[in-house]
């Protein structure tokens, strides 16, 4: 029967046909011997693609791991979280200062403090030496003619519906003359250092309604708050001068610039570009090419982290200036509205990058992979490895199967696949740790938490050992205090805090709650209880959750648990101050600013200090650190507040998790001799436990090496 | 029959627009807000975020916000919050993927499952019957990534072939046959996971529509004729056990959209169900809003393609 025997046949024959392609594909074995490019290319595995790879665009882990192949910033840091120079070959840090006259206040001598009558007198003290603070400090001062100005500032302001809408406000400035300083290096201390010619009161009540209008005269309340900055009565304008490195080129050939550096800084603050980054810029006041390899910066104020921004790529100003959007613009045929809010993030730059780094661009399929090649004219070391794939596998499972049958040789492996990874001969692990910490934070709002005793007493009761042996494996390290262990900032003095529940239990005698008789801490009949939350979808912090709540348990305090989705969890509890206690963790950066985590000033709705920490002592160590320039003073500054901040407990401080990545041992470090042979060594870390450093030297070899 | 087709037309037509109008409101009153808005960036200010809201026009009633998103799809001009890249091509190039994910799935779940489904209705209550009985509620009932896991680690282990992806990295200059092949090969997989529960369904579908007509009088008829029992099965009673599953053709559309969104995961598949999967969890609500009215619009045509198959198919039925 033909239909019987079409039923029976047509499925056979389908899976014949799929089957049969086995046959085909190499296995891992064979691949590697009859494909030597194999042993020149670098495959990494990645739960995320890439979202926009534009340096100044992107916010997002794996786009900026491939903009940082593909581009060079001015610096970057060295193998001890020192910055260095790329782009730009050195710098130097001056500044200079600014002071307005006041006229109708009298100086100690008597006379209105004209701008004449302040140079004169300035000048008398430093040739007099009468000031030797200003010595080698003080290099020239000169008196700038009065002058006015009209800014456009943003307000967030609720329109209709009472969602909140940028709505802008013209300020009109007079300024007054004013006395300008330049000084061999940056001194926050610097105004304070003329004291005996000026005194306190002369920085103080500056009559701002007769220097300000504000247009819209309903705003003027609004803009208030800003007038100091707007017109600050001493100023203090930070200057660094890059000098760039010649001969680089970006990956088309197009010499690399001084026009590049500015570019790259206007694209970031045109609002048109949306770039995620405006806040690491705002602080500059302009940016002048001296000449095509010298970039000079002007920053409005002290803000010594500023110069880390500088660590961003740099973009290439010929393919992206207005001439190049206005080509793509008509060549792509768009209509009138979409021209006029056409910005870099439209260009289709953003899928093909180029820049001057070590890896250019060649290929990107969405959610599959990104492919990129090394770059032969680099200025520096040019990568061993040839090809550069990054490739999307959303599943941790499978990302595990790949890198056991070879198809991608790195990927973030988990806490729990390192035990098994170490007892394999062919691979080589390392550990490094992270920038992240773990913590639980209290609502300093909430009485119950009030005294540090008993945030030091929920601190002793818990057992951070058990957490990172039986949650992390192993992988991680208990911390002390607000920043990355491996960082300069983090003081090593510091004692952890003990786990001690008798002594927690003491503690809280002392502030008064005894237990009851069902065994609850009790005070004048309240009972010891709060709500511990998390957010959902991390299984660790849940943990954590559970292992504190029986910690407390047992020294008397009830604590209940409870998770959360992530919007709901921002939006309803972190957001808005309505919590308890929460089990969180922070990223951080390299630079040792805590402003908007631990300072006062933070503490509003959708602020980032949402525990509400409030210690003046801190404050002010923060607003120092942040307006020092001088390393090994900041330096001296961030043991100071992690001191404060470690005997205040607004948190408890909990683990830094280690990152351990694992590589196959075929992977080496190729150093190259004077006379041209190479020579291979073991891969090793820098002393801040980062293996990527060395990236450009690695390189697969066929057999597994002897060292 | 014209004025019937009109008239379904128009029904559909004004159906779609209200799914997008709730699609719509739906997307937009879940909590949370794309990602590039993120306030919990320390380093961004509320003038910052303000001003992406703006850009993204999340600040306009949503009303506004519904008129503005239907403009720019009808001129093609719908971006991409995340990447600001043209949603349309975006959708397009992950359909491409998907497509033949989805035709060999299809083709596997429909020649697999009339056979199995026949044979088990003919020997009902024969070990046959009774064991793919039993291994269809077993496949029903396991979980289609669970099953995916176990495959992918039985094949690895046992082959050790990559089968992860659309293709083998490094034979970019291999010859075309194997190219062909090596795609071909990361076809079979994942396209067996994602038929396997189709088969197991559709073949008790096929087998209880069998059962029914088998005990129907002109069977009987056809029996007491004294017509082969195999002319009697295939001639007789299969075309009309078939009629059913001539309209089911029209509701395979809509699963090009949203069929294999968890396979595409587990096997790094860049597929449509994978973008749209992406976009919900980056809350990229041009990108989800599209995909959904996509959707929409072929399962609305669906119905109306299995309702002119049905009239075509089965002389009782007219169309009205």
């Amino acid at each position: 029967m033909n239909v019987k025997r079409a039923l029976i046949l047509t499925p056979l024959i389908l899976l014949a046909l799929l089957l049969q392609s086995y046959f085909w594909v190499p296995s891992y074995e064979k691949q590697s011997i009859g494909n030597p490019a194999r042993l020149r290319t670098y495959i990494e595995g990645s739960i995320a693609d890439a979202k926009i790879l534009n340096p100044i665009l992107n916010a997002d882990g794996a786009s900026s791991r491939i903009t940082d192949f593909v581009f060079d910033g001015l610096l970057d840091m060295d193998e001890n979280l020192n910055l260095r120079g790329r782009l730009a070959t050195d710098w130097s840090i001056t500044e200079k200062a600014y002071l307005l006259a006041r006229p109708e206040i009298t100086l100690p001598d008597g006379s209105p403090a004209t701008g004449e009558r302040l140079i004169e007198v300035l000048s008398r003290a430093q040739a007099s030496g009468s000031l030797p603070a200003l010595d080698g400090l003080l290099l020239s001062l000169r008196l700038l003619p009065a002058e006015e100005r009209t800014e456009t500032l943003t307000l967030v302001e609720p329109d209709e519906q009472g969602n909140p809408s940028p709505t802008p406000v013209a300020v009109t400035i007079r300024t007054p003359q004013r006395v300008e300083f330049t000084l061999s290096r940056v001194d926050q201390d610097f105004f304070t250092r003329l004291t005996p010619l000026l005194d306190a009161a002369y920085f103080q009540d500056f009559p701002y309604a007769a220097h300000i209008t504000v247009a819209d005269a309903a705003l003027r309340e609004k803009v208030q708050p800003r007038f100091p900055a707007l017109l600050p009565v001493a100023e203090h304008n930070p200057i660094i001068l890059f000098h760039l490195r010649q001969g680089v080129r970006f990956h088309d050939g197009h010499p690399f610039d001084a026009g590049d550096v500015k570019f790259t800084y206007e694209a970031i603050m045109n609002p048109r570009n949306i770039s995620p980054r405006t806040s690491d810029y705002e602080p500059i006041k302009r940016i002048d090419i001296l000449d095509p390899h010298t970039v000079q910066v002007t920053y409005k104020r002290l803000y010594s982290p500023a110069i880390n921004a500088w660590t961003m790529g740099i973009l290439p100003e010929h393919l992206l200036n207005a001439a190049a959007m206005e080509k793509e613009m008509t060549e792509r045929g768009l209509s009138d509205a979409a021209r006029a809010s056409f910005g870099m993030r439209d260009s289709q730059f953003n899928r093909q990058p180029l820049g001057t780094g070590p890896f250019r661009f060649v290929e990107w399929q969405g959610d599959e992979f990104i492919h990129l090649r090394h770059n032969e004219g680099y200025w520096d070391r040019v990568p061993e490895y040839e090809r550069y794939y990054f490739r999307v596998i959303p599943e941790l499972l499978t990302q595990e199967v790949e890198f056991k049958s070879g198809a991608i040789d790195a990927y973030g492996v988990q806490p729990h696949q390192v035990a098994r990874y170490k007892q394999e001969e062919a691979y080589q692990s390392f550990s490094s740790l992270g920038f992240g910490y773990s913590y639980i934070g209290y609502n300093h709002r909430n009485p119950l938490f009030a005294d540090k005793r008993v945030r030091r007493a929920l601190g002793m009761a818990i057992n951070v050992d058990e957490i990172i042996t039986y949650l992390l494996y192993g992988e991680g390290e208990q911390i002390t205090g607000p920043y990355p262990r491996q960082t300069e900032w983090y003081n090593p003095m510091i004692q952890p805090l003990p786990y001690d529940p008798e002594g927690a239990q003491r503690l809280l005698e002392e502030v008064g709650w005894q237990r009851n008789s069902e065994g609850w801490l009790e005070k004048d009949g309240q009972v010891f209880e709060f709500n511990l939350i998390t957010n959902n979808g991390n299984l660790i912090r849940a943990n954590i959750m559970t292992i504190a709540q029986d910690a407390w348990k047992k020294i008397g305090i009830k604590c209940n648990t409870q998770v959360f989705e992530w919007a709901v969890f921002l939006q309803d509890f972190v957001n808005t101050g309505s919590f308890d206690a929460v089990v969180l963790g922070w990223s951080m950066g390299i630079d040792p600013d805590l402003y908007q985590i631990f300072h006062s000033s933070q503490a509003g709705p959708q602020q980032l200090n949402f525990v509400g920490y409030n210690s003046p002592e801190a404050d002010e160590l923060i607003v120092r650190i942040r307006q020092e320039y001088d390393h090994d003073q900041q330096r001296a500054l961030a043991h100071r507040l992690h001191q404060v901040i470690a005997d205040d407990q607004p948190y408890t401080f909990l683990y830094v998790g280690l990152a351990t990545r694992v590589l196959d041992k075929k992977i080496v470090l190729v150093e190259r001799e004077a006379d041209g042979r190479e020579r291979y060594e073991k891969i090793y870390p820098t002393k801040s436990g980062s293996i990527a450093f060395y990236f450009n030297k690695w390189r697969k070899l066929e057999l597994t090496p002897d060292f | 029959m014209w004025v019937f087709l009109l008239r379904a037309i128009l029904q559909r037509l004004v159906l779609l627009v209200v799914i997008s109008m709730i699609a719509f409101s739906i997307v937009h009153l879940a909590p949370g807000e794309p990602s590039e808005v993120d306030p919990a960036n320390p380093r961004m200010k509320p003038e910052d975020i303000a001003r992406i809201r703006a850009a993204f026009h999340l600040d306009e009633p949503l009303s506004v916000q519904y008129v503005y998103w239907l403009r720019d799809l009808a001129t093609g001009e719908l971006k991409s919050f995340k990447d600001s890249q043209p949603v349309l091509p975006k959708i397009w190039r992950r359909f491409l993927n998907s497509l033949p994910l989805f035709i060999c799935a299809t083709l596997i779940v429909w020649s697999l499952s009339f056979p199995t489904g026949i044979q088990a209705a003919i020997q009902r209550g024969s070990p046959f019957d009774r064991t793919t009985t039993f291994v269809a509620y077993a496949f029903i009932s396991i979980p289609g990534f669970f099953l995916s896991y176990l495959a992918i680690q039985w094949v690895v282990d046992l082959f050790n072939v990559p089968i992860i992806g659309m293709r083998t990295f490094g034979m970019e200059n291999a010859q075309p046959a194997f190219r062909w092949m090596d795609r071909l090969w990361h076809l079979v997989v994942p396209s067996v996971m994602s038929a396997i529960a189709g088969i197991a369904i559709l073949s008790r579908y096929v087998r209880s529509q069998m059962l029914e007509v088998v005990r129907q009088d002109y069977v009987r008829t056809a029996r007491a004729k004294g017509l082969p029992e195999e002319s009697v099965i295939y001639r007789h009673a299969l075309r009309n056990a078939l009629l059913p599953f001539v309209t089911m053709f029209g509701f395979l559309l809509p699963g090009l959209i949203g069929g294999s969104v968890i396979f595409e995961q587990i096997f790094a598949w860049p597929g449509l169900g994978r973008l749209g999967y992406e976009a919900i969890l980056a809350r990229d609500f041009p990108v989800i809003l599209t995909i959904n009215f996509i959707a929409a619009a072929l399962t609305l045509a669906g119905t109306l393609v299995s309702d002119i198959l049905y009239a075509v198919v089965d002389p009782r039925i007219r169309l009205q």
